[in-house]
């Protein structure tokens, strides 16, 4: 170890440097998981494709509302099921452990984790908005595309909230997976007919704003910013709102180690 | 003093973990805490790591208050956990330069091959951790333990499951940080290498510290004491010691 720096440590480093090493870090592990990548774009292409081709699909709101439920899952698919399994597994590893005794604050470590999945969020949404405007010509102008992403960062902590109160509640890994795959359906799945009367008004209203329902309203509203409506505001303080309850509970009861 | 801690204690719920546990380790010594399983070691050296939080006692690390300062405190340390886990899709280049930014030391790619191939992994750079045998893991985790030069290392059962030829080269290496001036915690199921690494040993049990010497003077020490002398077979080793003062009982 003779070619060690020779004098020791006095001064800690830069939350900069801190968090420049793990985002770094972070986007390398990401970049090499190709299960993490597939769930990130494929899903929502998917559904924005089914959603355009299915026979009733008219049924479930205008194009704008398809391509916000696409986004709605995108993000949703993201949260829930890629970032509480990163984290779920760096648990039980005592990856968190590790890097909890360097002098990186642990607040550094979670939001390296946290921006990263925001990053995926945006990378997705617009494949999904360039998607959707090649093939189904659904174009938005600028201002709509700028608002839509700022929409995209404020659903992102509904759904991020979501996954930390699951990693907060539950330690085992394969629990982890298992309530993420579960909460799927009355978070998300259930916010798909928050705009349509399919299964009648009542189930309409709840699915409208269920964290799902909310989220689509939202994405909705920032890709037709003309038609910003007192429903979309509502939607807007709706997520607010769950995502503080959700982050709230994960933050209170995440434990860093897995014993 | 390199490190200070006074009356700590640690309890997990109901469980006091450690009881009042004092220690100095002085600088360039090597320092032994030796104890069977569940006797406090880890959740001593996690404490000291802030990993968790003491109910009570004071950790000073050279003249940083550890909890009052943790940032600065874990600036002067370095660590060596129990069992390492590092990003498994990092290669082992990439998590050097990760922790080498978390301590704020820059390093260039070639610098940070020149210390891998200093640990004898330069052929290994562009593996992952988990592609490496259990000897090269330790040499990793050390190497990142003391990529800062920290005045302080601790080490959790360093040398657990090595072979014996990779158990004394990681000796080696800690001795060559006590040569460099360095001061070196290490906890150890192992009396071998508490005799030959350790200026000095600590046997803790239950929480508390029995008995604190050198090696030769724990043996001297307690050579006569009774519990010692009915498990000694013959010449009272520090095995014996150890053995005669926490009980032969199994732990967990």
């Amino acid at each position: 170890m003779s070619s060690q720096p020779s004098a020791p440590l006095i001064h800690p480093p830069t939350l900069t440097g801190i968090l420049s090493a793990l985002l770094r870090a972070d986007v390398a592990v990401q970049l090499r998981n190709g299960r993490a990548l597939l769930l990130t774009f494929f899903p929502p292409l998917a559904v924005l494709y089914g959603l355009f081709t299915a026979k009733r699909g008219a049924q479930l709101g205008s194009p704008i509302v398809k391509v916000s439920l696409a986004l709605t899952l995108g993000i949703a698919l993201i949260a829930i099921l890629g970032y509480t399994a990163s984290v779920a597994r760096d648990r039980e590893l005592g990856v968190f452990q590790r890097l909890r005794v360097t002098p990186a604050p642990s607040w550094t470590i979670m939001v390296s984790r946290l921006a990263l999945q925001i990053l995926s969020m945006l990378a997705m949404t617009l494949v999904v908005l360039v998607a959707a405007a090649v093939v189904e010509n659904v174009t938005l102008d600028p201002a709509a595309y700028l608002l839509t992403l700022a929409m995209v960062i404020v659903s992102s902590a509904v759904f991020l909230g979501v996954g930390q109160a699951v990693v907060g509640l539950i330690k085992s890994v394969d629990t982890v997976n298992a309530v993420g795959r579960l909460s799927f359906l009355p978070l998300v799945a259930l916010g798909l007919f928050g705009h349509s009367d399919i299964f009648g008004t009542t189930f309409e209203t709840i699915s409208r704003w269920s964290p799902g329902g909310a989220v689509a309203t939202l994405l909705a509203g920032g890709m037709q910013p003309t038609a910003w409506s007192g429903d979309t505001w509502w939607a807007f303080l709706a997520s607010v709102f769950y995502a503080i309850v959700f982050a709230g509970i994960g933050i209170r009861w995440f434990q860093w180690g897995s014993r | 003093m390199a490190l200070q801690v006074e009356g700590l204690r640690v309890s997990y719920g109901p469980k006091v973990a450690v009881d009042g546990v004092s220690l100095d380790i002085t600088e360039g010594e090597i320092f032994g805490l030796l104890g069977p399983n569940g006797a406090g070691k880890t959740s001593t050296l996690s404490a000291i790591e802030g990993l968790v939080k003491p109910d009570a006692g004071s950790i000073r690390i050279g003249d940083v208050d550890a909890r009052t300062n943790p940032g600065a405190a874990k600036a002067r340390m370095g660590v060596q956990l129990q069992s390492t886990s590092f990003q498994s899709n990092l290669t082992i280049r990439e998590i050097v330069r990760l922790y080498a930014g978390l301590y704020g030391v820059r390093l260039s790619r070639a610098g940070i091959d020149d210390l891998l191939a200093d640990v004898h992994l330069g052929e290994e750079t562009s593996k992952r951790f988990s592609q490496l045998s259990g000897g090269q893991q330790k040499r990793v985790s050390l190497l990142i333990a003391t990529i800062h030069n920290p005045p302080l290392v601790l080490l959790d059962e360093p040398t657990a499951g090595l072979d014996p030829q990779a158990r004394r080269q990681l000796w080696d290496r800690i001795e060559r940080l006590r040569d460099a001036g360095r001061s070196v915690l290490l906890t150890t199921h192992s009396m071998e290498e508490a005799q030959a690494v350790c200026h000095r040993v600590a046997i803790i049990d239950n929480g508390k510290l029995l008995t604190v010497d050198t090696p030769a003077g724990l043996i001297e020490k307690h050579k006569d004491d009774p519990r010692v002398r009915k498990v000694a077979h013959g010449q009272v080793t520090l095995e014996d010691v150890f053995i005669g003062l926490t009980g032969s009982e199994l732990r967990d």
